[in-house]
């Protein structure tokens, strides 16, 4: 397969070669019969037939080289033999030229088979290196391979360890769970047979229990038989009871009476007693009676005291009224000594005053009062006089600060004027000064007009003296001279003639200007923002001229917008009339609901009746079997109170009421159950059983009944 | 881009195409900044040297290729003088924002025109981008001192054409605008030097 790949290879690539072997025209034998030996050749045979090619060119050239050198070799030997026929010289040259060229034309194939075994070489180089590359990633593939064919079977090896091993676990986990197995049936075996041993053990027990109960029943009726006899001994006892509280009900009389003739006993000595004081008092008074005129005496006595005794009373009254007005005459009185005191009190301290002025008056030489008031006057008057004096003064004085006032404001006019009259004055200075100047200006014009005169003169004078040549040179240089002077003299006057107020004036006159430019700016500017406002106003009035058509597209967004708006509003109102409708509508909107709801409520209420008739039905009949089952009808009056009434009561008020508290049922007291005072203390504070007290208060009054039906 | 331009020259439809391709972002910018559609229905697209939103509702992309597309050929014309982005009031109707876009019609390079057989400008098509980049800044200013849009709004464009203009297949005539108490804030303009735009926002003024 290679091998012919390789060939087919070959061919391809030596096709266009033989191409170009086959445009050359055959010259000779060997190099076809190479040519065939070429493209016949198997690989082997490439570089050996290119190198065939090549040596056979160079064999031929050698052996072009052996034929000429026999040529030159017969050449000399013509030259020294034969010489040669032009006609054979004449083929020899052109046989050599044909030799040459093919010489030539061999070499250059020669040359072009070797870059052409050349390039070959470099194809089949670069062809085996290809090989090469890929034989090399072939082993790398291979050997890849192998390794992973190795993981593959360490892998597969694994496995295999892993599965024998599950199968061992499995193995050893399988007999373990035969092993439970069989214990566990075990197991079931033994707690059947332990079942069944129970339940014989249990049926030994049951027949056992049952014996028992047959001798307890047994016993409960021997007992009570025994009770029954005990009851009849209760009776008995009962009765000897009754008849010893009648007993203690005479004995309790009898002491009472006993008591009864005790209190009479003492009361009889009482008055015994009390009979002997009346004795003893009669006996005090017969003595009394015996001493009556000194006690008349004596009377007499304690009447006079007794008229005396009144006449203090009286005096002690008018005492005590004499008493009370003095207090009250007190009273007022004593605010008056206040006063008085402090009359005593204003009366030393004036007194101290009163020396006082007079020593005052005696210091100023005037012994007598009225001679300190006429002091006083004089005094006075004098004072007026001051005062007067005084407010002369002011008003004087008010006068002159006027005066200075007016004498004030006239200075400062007056120095106003002063100032004016000085600015007067320096202006007039100025202008005097100006004036100077103006007359140093006129005087020094004239000055220089008369020197022009005076110049003139002299020209006048030189022209009729009538001196020409040297003289008249002279002159116009004077002249000229003459001249300049003046010029400079204008000059000095021009430069001198008032430069301060021509200062003035260009100053005055750069304002105006500068003022009269921004005048003219601004009316510029107005003219501008005329001008655009004119231009608009055109521009206005031109639109207005010629009026331009308002087109817009049919369906623009304003438009679509306006269109969805009103859509919108349309929907919205019929929404909202489809929700009022469906609202107004309400209960119709869906009535087969409503309908089911009402049938599932009335199926709910019948169904709630029932249940309640149900219920009552129940309760009823288990308060039946109760009353029937232990002869108690139990109402409930409240809550936690109950009510029990026995089965065989007299009247329907004898009951009981128990109430149910934390720590269980406690009975509270009724009229009935103070009478059943035993049954309450043997079943209930002693067995503390409530059952136990209700099955007694049952069997008592079975029995009582019983018994009345029997006396009956 | 779209407008013939050969060598600094620009043809009538070029100029054409660039104030149509200006109003087109003019007026995407204005229904941006003024919100009249939600944000998130606008794309930004680099042009004249600026990022600018454009819509991608697909109703106010086929209004404004409609509108533009006729818009130019009556630029071409020069039988528009005026087109009017009108922003109104939903459920009152009342015209609360008018931006004016002032067409004039110029002679552009006479020389040129003359030697072309065809009236061109010679302008620089940079100097015209920067002018309408100059503008575009300025609408996007506009938003500080318009007053709010507190109501459902919606656009319409009107065009202020000729008298002798015909009216085309789904286009119909509309009343002019007016707004009460109106501010005008004149924009920059800019030129193509055959066509000179103007952009003027006028709007209610509320106290």
């Amino acid at each position: 397969m290679a091998k012919e790949s390789d060939v087919s290879l070959f061919n391809d690539v030596l096709e266009p070669f033989r191409r170009v072997i086959n445009t050359d025209p055959p010259k000779d034998r060997l190099s076809v019969s190479a040519k065939l030996n070429f493209s016949e050749s198997n690989n082997q045979s490439i570089k050996e037939g290119i190198t065939n090619l090549s040596n056979l060119g160079k064999r031929k050239i050698s052996c072009g080289e052996i034929a000429e050198t026999p040529g030159k070799r017969t050449r000399s030997d013509s030259t020294s033999s034969v010489p040669p026929s032009p006609w054979e010289a004449k083929r020899l040259k052109i046989d050599l030229i044909g030799a040459k060229a093919q010489i030539i034309k061999l070499e250059a194939r020669i040359n072009h088979q070797h870059a052409i075994r050349k390039e070959m070489q470099i194809l089949f180089e670069e062809e085996k290196a290809c090989l090469l590359e890929q034989h090399k990633r072939d082993e790398r593939t291979i050997s890849d391979l192998d390794d992973r064919l190795q993981i593959v079977r360490k892998r597969e090896q694994d496995l295999r360890e892993e599965f024998t091993e599950s199968m061992k676990e499995f193995k050893d986990t399988k007999a373990k769970w035969e092993k439970d197995r069989m214990e566990l049936q075990k197991q079931v075996a033994e707690l059947k047979d332990q079942l069944l041993q129970a339940n014989v053990s249990c049926k030994d027990q049951v027949s056992e229990m049952q014996k028992d109960m047959n001798e307890l029943l047994a016993a409960l009726e021997d007992a009570q038989e025994e009770s029954q006899l005990l009851k009849g001994e209760v009776e008995k006892l009962k009765t000897k009871a009754d008849q010893c509280t009648s007993l203690r009900a005479q004995l309790e009389k009898q002491t009472f009476e006993l008591q009864q003739a005790t209190n009479k006993l003492k009361e009889i000595e009482y008055e015994r007693d009390s009979y002997k004081d009346w004795q003893q008092q009669a006996k005090t008074a017969q003595k009394r009676l015996s001493n009556m005129a000194e006690l008349e005496k004596e009377v007499g006595r304690l009447r006079a005291a007794e008229r005396t005794l009144r006449d203090a009373v009286c005096n002690k009254l008018l005492l005590e009224e004499h008493v009370h007005i003095l207090s009250s005459k007190v009273d007022t009185l004593q605010p008056m000594q206040q006063e008085l005191h402090e009359a005593k009190v204003k009366i030393s301290t004036l007194e101290s005053s009163l020396e006082e002025w007079r020593s005052a008056a005696r210091g100023h030489g005037v012994e007598s009062a009225r001679a300190l008031s006429s002091a006083l006057d004089n005094a006075l008057s004098g004072q007026l006089t001051a005062v007067a004096g005084a407010t002369q003064a002011e008003s004087q004085m008010v006068q002159l600060t006027e005066e200075l006032a007016t004498v004030k404001f006239e200075r400062d006019k007056v120095t106003t004027k002063l100032n004016d009259l000085q600015n007067v004055k320096k202006n007039q200075e100025s202008l005097i000064h100006r004036l100077q100047k103006r007359l140093l200006i006129v005087t020094r014009e004239r000055d220089s007009y008369r020197q022009q005169l005076d110049s003139y003169e002299k020209e006048l004078t030189v022209t009729l003296s009538g001196d020409v040549g040297a003289g008249s040179a002279a002159l116009l240089s004077a002249r000229v001279e003459q001249l300049e002077r003046s010029l400079q003299s204008y000059r000095d006057l021009l430069a001198t003639h008032d430069q301060e107020s021509q200062t003035k004036a260009l100053e005055t006159a750069r304002a105006e200007a500068s003022k009269y430019r921004e005048e003219a700016e601004m009316a510029k500017r107005e003219a501008s923002k005329l001008r655009a406002q004119r231009d608009q106003l055109h521009a206005h009035l031109d639109k207005l001229a010629a009026p331009t058509k308002v087109l817009h597209m049919a369906d623009n967004p304003a438009a679509m917008a306006q269109k969805q708006m009103q859509s919108d509003l349309v929907s919205a109102q019929e929404e909202i009339k489809n929700l009022k409708t469906a609202l107004r509508e309400g209960s119709r909107a869906c009535p087969e609901e409503v309908q089911e709801l009402k049938k599932t409520l009335e199926n709910s209420r019948i169904k709630l009746q029932r249940m309640k008739e149900e219920f009552t039905a129940s309760a009823q009949e288990y308060r039946d079997v109760c009353y029937m089952l232990l002869g108690y009808k139990i109402d409930r009056t409240g809550h936690k109170n109950y009510r029990i009434s026995n089965m065989y009561a007299d009247s329907a008020e004898e009951y009981l009421t128990f109430t149910l508290c934390e720590d269980g049922i406690e009975m509270v007291h009724t009229d009935y159950s103070t009478s059943l005072g035993e049954l309450v203390e043997l079943h209930l504070h002693q067995h503390r059983s409530i059952p136990v007290f209700l099955s007694a208060l049952t069997m008592d009054l079975f029995t009582r009944t019983t018994m009345q039906q029997e006396i009956v | 881009m779209s407008q013939q331009q050969t060598k600094n020259c620009i043809t009538l439809r070029g100029s054409a195409q660039i104030l149509c391709e200006y109003l087109k972002f003019a007026i995407n910018s204005v229904l941006f900044q003024r919100g009249l559609y939600p944000p998130e229905t606008f794309k930004a697209e680099q042009q004249y040297g600026i990022t600018l939103l454009l819509s991608e509702d697909p109703l106010i992309k086929d209004f404004l290729t409609n509108l533009l597309t006729q818009s130019e050929e009556w630029i071409v014309n020069k039988k528009v003088d005026k087109l009017s982005l009108i922003i109104l009031n939903v459920a009152t109707k009342e015209v609360l924002e008018c931006w004016d876009f002032n067409v004039q019609y110029e002679d552009g390079d006479v020389a040129l025109s003359k030697e072309k057989n065809e009236t061109v400008s010679s302008k620089d098509l940079k100097k015209i981008k920067q002018e309408i980049r100059d503008v575009m800044l300025q609408i996007a200013a506009t938003i500080s001192y318009l007053p709010f849009l507190d109501c459902r709004c919606s656009f319409d464009v009107l065009v202020h054409a000729r008298p002798d203009c015909d009216i085309p297949e789904k286009w119909a005539e509309a009343k002019p605008v007016e707004i009460t108490n109106a501010q005008n804030v004149q924009l920059k303009s800019f030129s193509t030097s055959l066509n000179k735009m103007e952009t003027v926002v006028s709007y209610k003024l509320t106290d």
